[in-house]
């Protein structure tokens, strides 16, 4: 009887890591450390999804309840791995409830960290009510709330999106692309034309990064359908007349400074790497890569490889990752430790 | 006082009093000067919206700001201030005061459409030209260009007769620009067509002069066009708000007349 895959986080990666393997007909424990399944998407109350257009709620629900309902997956909320020990095709690991399990091999799929804008504080986070970061306008969405200033409920007339708040910045020491905050700003400002016609969106950008087919299907429907302006600036402050946000930059195109009123500003919050990377890092002893996530070995040998045998990392715990490539890579990651699970792997392992 | 790096200044915004005053200090001419902010405090979300209401302009919200246009265009060849990728910017910002400062140059567009061939995002960067200086006429910044006299007298004929005839197309043209009739490239060139064209056709031209031709049974079809044009105009003018201005203009001069018979 071979031993079972432990998996680390249940959101996409780690539901579609535990899915892939109870389909071939192998055990496995997801140790989840929130009180729930599904992930940022669930956990942070994400409204519709790109690029299926689906309900969160509905799409990463779907597969909560595929994984929950399974007899082959042994599911642990509100756990951690304390210990983790042994070699690839046996190890051991210790879970926060005390209780020791053993495992063939592990899935990491730990997933990442929003950046948190009160690190921005020029751009008005934390001081002005009306800022807001992408997840709570996506919150307001999903509860069916709709899009409202903060301060006093009304409807904005003009919002801004500030594009790489947390990502491409020296300054705080975060030098990556987040890779998904353009399609989703630009779904979001398309999300609020829809519900707000009179609403005046503007995305203020240094590039615009809706890579592959996002291309048309947000960067230029929201220009070309919705009249969303983009405008390549980075923003100097946010401050405030008393009245209205007063987003101040310079408009690069024309060389003008600007200082332009606004009823609601967005931060298009990044992704950082999880803030327990550090621990995961220790108790699994993989390596992270310079930024912090959790290092891949070699994208050409075993699917989701880490620097430890035996030990496979998924999503976006190795980085900025879409839910889609998310999923898929908790496909490709299950693949590598069900070998070792059916003890074909001690050379793979090598 | 002097400024330094003065030629880096627009002239229009040194401001200067003749006759100022502050906490009884004379501060009259030079001691008043004050270089104006360039600073822009806000967007004027109307302008995209008039010009996109007017023919040629419906795609501008779609630019991205390459300057494909502006690379391309064969007015911006000889004279680099032509730019079209500038101004739709302008539009869709809202600059409004900054686009006035060209408007003695945007009509200068000659329709060649090289822009429309190269614009990658589909905007008809040829129409919005035509949209904009349209745009700048009906809101009064632009009096009509030659090229829209034309246009008017063109399509007045060809609406109110069915036919194109050149001779009387030219005579109104010239009367309505105000141009002498006889003008040396005018007079040769029918010189030359007496010459050169059979004579049955110069009868038919030089007819035509007299008795007016028409398209039999036009009159349906001009009443339709003509209404059509009408309904056009009609909307143009509410999305360009002109209609409002009158009555604004009208209630403005109200109140003024009983102060008048006084
Ligand atoms: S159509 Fe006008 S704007 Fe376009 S390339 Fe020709 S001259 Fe330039
Ligand atoms: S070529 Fe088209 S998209 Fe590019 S700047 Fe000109 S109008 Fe805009």
């Amino acid at each position: 009887m071979s031993q079972p895959v432990l998996i680390v986080g249940g959101g996409p990666a780690g539901l579609a890591a535990a899915h892939s393997l109870a389909t071939v007909g192998q055990k496995s424990i997801l140790v989840e450390k929130e009180d729930r399944l599904g992930g940022a998407p669930i956990l942070s109350g994400y409204a519709k999804l790109v690029p299926s257009g689906e309900w969160a709620k509905d799409a990463i629900g779907g597969m909560v309840e595929r994984v929950e309902k399974s007899k082959l997956v042994t599911v642990r909320t509100g756990t951690t791995v304390s210990e983790f020990g042994g070699q690839a095709g046996n190890f051991s690991a210790k879970l926060s409830d005390g209780k020791t399990v053993k495992a063939a091999s592990a899935v990491l799929c730990s997933g990442f960290t929003h950046f948190d804008s009160v690190n921005k504080p020029e751009w008005g986070f934390g001081t002005f009510e009306d800022v807001v970061t992408t997840t709570q306008v996506e919150q307001m969405i999903s509860s069916g709330q709709g899009v409202r200033c903060p301060s006093d409920g009304r409807k904005p007339k003009r919002v801004a999106i500030l594009l790489c708040v947390g990502s491409r910045d020296r300054q705080i020491g975060r030098e990556w692309c987040s890779k998904i905050c353009c399609t989703v700003s630009a779904n979001m400002a398309m999300e609020i034309r829809e519900e707000l016609p009179d609403c005046h969106v503007y995305i203020y950008y240094m590039d615009i990064r809706t890579f592959g087919l996002y291309e048309t299907s947000y960067y230029w429907r929201s220009q070309e359908e919705f009249k969303v302006k983009y405008i390549k600036a980075r923003i100097a402050e946010v401050t405030s007349d008393g009245e209205k946000l007063i987003v101040k930059g310079e408009d690069t195109l024309v060389k003008r400074p600007i200082t332009i009123p606004f009823d609601m500003v967005v931060h298009a919050i990044g992704m950082d790497p999880n803030v327990d990377n550090m621990l995961l890092s220790t108790i699994f002893d993989v390596e992270l890569e310079p930024h912090g996530f959790i290092g891949k070995k070699s994208s050409y040998g075993d699917l989701g490889a880490t620097s430890r045998p035996g030990v496979f990392v998924a999503g976006s715990a190795t980085g900025p990752e879409t839910i889609d490539d998310s999923i898929a890579q908790g496909h490709a990651a299950a693949m590598s430790a069900y070998a070792l699970a059916q003890g074909a792997g001690k050379i793979a392992a090598e | 006082m002097p400024i330094h790096e003065e030629h880096l200044i627009r002239p229009e915004n040194i401001k200067t009093k003749e006759n100022l005053v502050i906490d009884g200090i004379d501060v009259s001419g030079h001691w008043s000067t004050f270089i104006e902010s360039r600073v822009v405090t806000d967007y004027n979300e109307a302008i995209e919206d008039e010009i996109a209401a007017l023919p040629g302009g419906e795609h501008i919200h779609r630019c991205w700001q390459c300057g494909s246009c502006t690379n391309s265009c064969t007015v911006n060849a000889v004279n680099a201030d032509f730019n079209p990728r500038y101004w739709i910017y302008l539009i869709r910002m809202g600059m409004e005061s900054e686009l006035l400062r060209d408007k003695d140059i945007i009509w200068q567009c000659v329709s060649c459409n090289k822009c429309t061939y190269a614009c990658p995002r589909d905007v008809f960067p040829e129409g919005v030209m035509k949209a904009t200086s349209h745009w700048l006429e009906l809101k009064g910044h632009t009096p009509k260009s030659p090229s829209m006299v034309f246009d008017e007298v063109f399509s007045e004929q060809v609406i109110e007769t069915g036919k194109i005839e050149e001779g009387r197309i030219i005579r109104s043209f010239f009367k309505r620009t105000g141009q002498p009739l006889m003008q040396d490239w005018l007079v040769e060139m029918v010189k030359r067509m007496v010459l050169k064209l059979p004579v049955k056709m110069l009868f038919t031209l030089g007819l035509a002069n007299f008795v007016r031709p028409r398209t039999s049974n036009w009159g349906g079809a001009r009443d339709a066009i003509k209404e059509y044009a009408a309904e056009k105009h009609a909307e143009q003018r509410q999305a360009l708000g002109l209609d409002e201005l009158v009555e604004m203009a009208k209630q403005e001069v109200k109140p003024r007349l009983p102060e008048a018979a006084e």
